[in-house]
């Protein structure tokens, strides 16, 4: 059977930083990487790949060409082969359009009988790639998978959801997403590492997929107008250093000068 | 005129999307829809007037699987000809949000916090949080229909004594479930919502013993306020039911101190509409501190039952209270 692993190069969102002035993102230097979740989404499949017989992980990833570099980890950590398709938006594609992009990789990859994606990116975190899939490929979605299991064709699933945890089940081929922190990513050892060195990955065009910008163009829904940084207006008062019942007291005095205690009694 | 539908299964974020729908339909006397599930007392229906919608549409059956949700809102947004649809930003009702955008070939943006409505073309713009609430951006959609989905707390339910909705039941055709559901479990359950509360405690990573809960909670106690955590508290260490971020819980009480809380974004947004935050770290570089009014570099195993001990001797409490 073969999973496919959908997993993004994201930006480091912690990275990001704001002009107090312009309130400009200042989105340059910020560094890139598979985020903790599309990690995760790979070491759910490994699992599977390792309780289970002829399994084979293939990991896809829309984004840029230092991508497939890095997926060399993704390799390390068991999958068996890494594709990327380069992206020609510089990350900044729409949802709508990623998707379509994914798709057809997808069904060029066909036939699959998994398709494993953390539920959201570590930049974007719009949760969105894939319930847009399953919608697209016309398949069953699982989300927010805290556990999953294959029995006799079918897929087996816990989903950590607000209130509880609901277990289903799903006819193959299915699209699942992944919660957050419920695979926590393998770490890889140096053997792993070198043998992913020989693991074959490959670099696919939009035109490879039969795509080009030209035809993408109709497909997204917004232009954007304006792109601000949260700027943060607190006080920023620092205590530190000296004897803890001082600072207990500054601290205590700095509430109250906030409004927010008031001090009855006592010293 | 403005048609727009509102559906959260969570009815409290329901109502607060209500606000907002109605106050956009008021400016083009548009009509509010709400779409409701399962068994609705007369009392239920007429609260969904008061706070806002013209319309309810009711469908038989009480829904589990979010693939339902997705056909019933298409067929609902097809019949009442809807231009904008609010989501509440659940888990569920993100999924749904991206699967009905996708098959009802709507514009989509998610986390919205401000939108606009133009009464005559009828375009829609909204700004929405960014790279996981860094950032904000504002669209202008160009689809005739435009899905938006809503964090709980961002926009205010407001109730109003005699106003009427019309109801339309909607009956359904078959199953559309994707999925079989073969058993639930509830997670333990929370106190009184968070959002409600006027001072949180907000317990980080850097609290590392289950034991410390009990001198937290009396913290709290002193504080007038509630416990709450980060994700990984939550998730993870299963300490408590609930935690704050874009994807958990957003608050914003008059006092959140934070204990041990590192300052990552994705958790930040669920507390930065505090109107005081008061951060407790070790680590003089945590990024809380650029988020916080008051900071202290403290180590908790020393600072905590010091701070407790001098709120009781100097008789503190709440200002609210």
């Amino acid at each position: 059977m073969k999973i496919v692993v959908l997993v993004k190069y994201s930006l480091d969102v912690a990275e990001i930083r704001v002009d107090p002035a312009t309130r400009a993102l200042r989105m340059s230097g910020v560094p890139q990487r598979f985020g903790d979740l599309d990690k995760g989404a790979v070491e759910a499949a490994v699992r599977l790949k390792e309780t289970t017989a002829d399994v084979l992980v293939e990991v896809l990833c829309f984004g840029p060409p230092e991508a497939r570099g890095a997926a060399k980890d993704l390799l390390a950590m068991g999958a068996d082969s890494a594709t990327v398709v380069e992206d020609p938006y510089g990350g900044s594609a729409e949802a709508a359009i990623a998707v379509r992009v994914i798709e057809a990789a997808l069904r060029k990859s066909a036939p699959f009988d998994l398709v494993l994606c953390g539920f959201a990116s570590d930049d974007g975190y719009s949760y969105q790639t894939g319930p847009r899939l399953a919608e697209r490929l016309g398949l069953p979605f699982v989300s927010y998978a805290s556990q999953i299991n294959l029995d006799r064709g079918a897929l087996v699933a816990d989903r950590d959801l607000e209130d509880g945890i609901q277990t289903v089940s799903a006819p193959l081929p299915v699209v699942v997403s992944v919660a957050e922190e419920a695979f926590v990513p393998r770490s890889v050892t140096l053997l792993q590492a070198m043998k992913a060195q020989k693991k074959p990955t490959s670099v696919l065009s939009l035109a490879d997929l039969g795509l080009s910008t030209e035809a993408l163009e109709g497909v997204g829904g917004y232009r954007l107008l304006a792109e601000t940084g949260t700027v943060v207006s607190r006080r920023q008062r620092l205590l530190k250093g000296g004897d803890v019942t001082e600072l207990a007291d500054q601290f205590i005095d700095a509430l109250v000068d906030e409004e927010v205690l008031v001090l009855n009694g006592g010293a | 005129m403005a048609r727009i539908l509102v559906w959260s299964e969570r009815p409290e974020l329901a109502r607060e999307l209500l606000g907002e729908a109605r106050r956009l339909a008021d400016q083009s006397e548009g009509e509010v829809g709400l779409c409701v599930s399962g068994e609705m007392t007369p009392s239920e229906l007429d609260s969904y007037a008061a706070y806002g919608a013209h319309v309810l549409y009711l469908t038989n059956k009480a829904f589990l699987d979010p693939a339902e949700w997705v056909g019933i809102l298409g067929l609902v947004i097809a019949h009442a000809e809807a231009g904008l649809v609010l989501i509440g930003a659940t888990k569920t009702g993100m999924e749904v949000a991206a699967r009905v955008a996708e098959r009802c070939e709507a514009s989509y943006a998610a986390w919205a916090v401000e939108i606009g409505l133009d009464a005559e073309s009828g375009h829609t713009t909204a700004a929405c949080m960014l790279y996981a609430g860094a950032g904000l951006a504002t669209y202008a959609f160009s689809r005739p229909l435009t899905v938006l989905s809503v964090a709980q707390g961002t926009f205010e339910a407001r109730d109003q004594a005699g106003r009427a909705a019309r109801v339309e039941s909607l009956e359904l055709g078959e199953a559309i479930a994707q999925l079989t559901v073969i058993g639930e479990r509830p997670k333990s359950a929370g106190g009184p919502r968070l959002e409600e509360a006027k001072a949180i405690v907000d317990i980080g990573r850097g609290v590392k013993r289950l034991e410390d809960l009990e001198m937290i909670r009396q913290l709290a106690d002193l504080l007038g306020g509630q416990l709450s955590c980060s994700r990984p508290v939550s998730s993870d260490r299963d300490w408590l039911p609930e935690w704050l971020g874009l994807s958990g819980a957003k608050v914003k009480p008059e006092l959140c101190v934070t204990l041990g809380v590192s300052g990552a974004i994705q958790h930040v947004v669920g507390i930065r509409e505090s109107r005081v935050i008061a951060a407790v770290n070790n680590d003089e570089e945590a990024a809380i501190f650029a988020q916080a009014d008051v900071g202290v570099v403290a180590d908790l195993d020393e600072f905590l039952p010091i701070l407790i001990e001098r709120l009781q001797a100097r008789g503190a409490g709440p200002a609210w209270s």
